[in-house]
């Protein structure tokens, strides 16, 4: 045994141990280091030829990737349509939190959040039906609006739906107020604009103090609509010959020919009480 | 001529090592059984080592152990160390102490496989990872033990074969 330990295989056994130690202190955690490289460079060629003859996917014959292919197109396209639902329902949650927020600042309104089912295309004021009807207390002249302010008024009610005039509209007169010099007058819509998704705020008077940027609200003392409600915002004042009045053109901050989603506002305080003393 | 022959023999040896090192790194080529794949050139280099004497068993050895460690990590490694020691004892232990019969061989190379790879695990998973190494161990390495040992009996007569036809002539 000894004489094993003396010989020169031993030796040589230990001064490759040694080189190795080596190797390996010196290529331990390096990337790309000289002996990878090395035999990375040996076995590329064959390691590559062996890959590309053992690629399955190479390998699959033609029917079998057609059928294939059909089947990822047939996949994609349900993944679409729940991509599709999947950002409707995103969307109608965002709006619905928005609603809740109007309704928690605004406790006294019973709100009816509503879809926009179809428009009438001969209408140049956008008027629009929603897919909620008396069966959910919509009743007729019943404000609706959204987070950012008023949309119009219902005109017309069914069991299951009902028709809603815009502020577009030269059907719609609501009393409102000018917040900050608190002028007031009517808004009520103009054919020169509705294109433009604009109203306007007529009946000012000689002396009226509005300026571009004023956000104009509603009075609340009609009874129709809720008081503080936004119409929207000035974007010019011009003059009347035919009226010879002032009147402010307004930019409601919804576009409403594109809106899809709105509350019907069934009940609020002061609701209909300059109606019933009318009466 | 017995020089010769053993020329031949190690490069019969060697187109051995590069044949089993495709068939082992190739993708999709072989089907993993339980988690695994067998390690031939841990099998092969002891079947090398039962018939060969310490130097050429050691550089065998040393050269399986490059290969599989580079497969593995890229660099020297613990199969490297492990096999170029272990064939060099076996080398020295088959032409001294016992003669290279088939049980023999067997216990030899289940013993070798399981110590290797075991050292193995210890390195590459026990040590640096810890926790869940051992159901790692049962889930993979018991069936790669397994694996290997099974083809320990076909390498030790492939080399038997080599060994007779490329040695005897010329000795």
């Amino acid at each position: 045994m000894k004489e094993f330990l003396k010989s020169n295989s031993v030796k040589v056994l230990v001064c490759i141990i040694f080189v190795l130690i080596m190797v390996f202190v010196f290529t331990h955690n390096v990337q790309n280091n000289f002996l990878s490289s090395s035999l990375s460079s040996l076995t590329y060629g064959l390691s590559k030829v062996t890959a590309v003859s053992t690629d399955n996917e190479a390998q699959k014959p033609y029917s079998e990737l057609q059928r294939e292919n059909e089947n990822l197109k047939k996949e994609n396209a349900d993944l679409r349509a729940k991509l599709v639902d999947y950002y409707s329902a995103k969307e109608e949650n965002a709006r619905l939190w928005k609603f809740y927020n109007l309704k928690k600042e605004n406790p006294e309104y019973t709100l009816v959040p509503a879809m926009v089912l179809r428009r009438d295309a001969n209408d140049d004021f956008s008027s629009f039906t929603l897919d909620k009807g008396s069966s959910s207390s919509v009743k007729v002249n019943d404000p609706v609006v959204t987070e950012n302010g008023v949309i119009g008024r219902v005109s017309e009610v069914d069991n299951n739906t009902c028709k809603v005039v815009t502020i577009l509209s030269p059907q719609t007169s609501i009393g409102c107020i000018d917040k900050k010099s608190k002028d007031t007058g009517i808004v009520s819509g103009n054919a020169n604009y509705s294109n433009d998704n604009l109203t306007t705020f007529a009946k000012l008077s000689s002396d009226n103090k509005v300026k571009e940027g004023d956000i104009i609200t509603t009075t609340g003392i009609s009874g129709l609509y809720p008081k503080d409600l936004i119409i929207g915002e000035v974007e010019e004042i011009c003059y009347d010959n035919f009226d010879t009045s002032f009147y402010a053109v307004v930019r409601p901050y919804d576009d409403i020919k594109t809106i899809t989603c709105v509350a019907v506002i069934t009940e609020f305080t002061g609701q209909g009480e300059i109606l019933k003393s009318g009466d | 001529m017995g020089k010769t022959n053993s020329f031949f023999r190690y490069l019969a040896y060697a187109v051995e090592i590069i044949l089993l090192f495709v068939l082992e790194t190739t993708p999709n080529l072989l089907p993993e059984i339980f988690n695994a794949k067998p390690c031939f050139l841990l099998a092969l280099a002891i079947s090398i080592s039962v018939y060969e004497r310490e130097i050429p068993s050691m550089i065998f050895g040393l050269v399986c152990g490059l290969l599989l460690d580079y497969s593995y990590c890229g660099t020297v490694g613990t199969f490297t160390f492990a096999l170029t020691i272990i064939c060099f004892i076996l080398g020295y232990c088959a032409n001294n102490i016992f003669s290279a019969n088939f049980w023999g061989v067997i216990l030899c190379s289940f013993v070798v496989i399981s110590l290797v790879l075991f050292l193995q695990f210890v390195f590459s998973y026990l040590l640096p990872i810890g926790t869940n190494a051992w159901l790692f161990f049962r889930n993979n390495y018991i069936s790669r033990i397994i694996l290997t040992f099974i083809f320990a009996p076909l390498f030790y007569f492939l080399n038997k074969f080599i060994y007779s036809r490329l040695s005897s002539a010329g000795n």
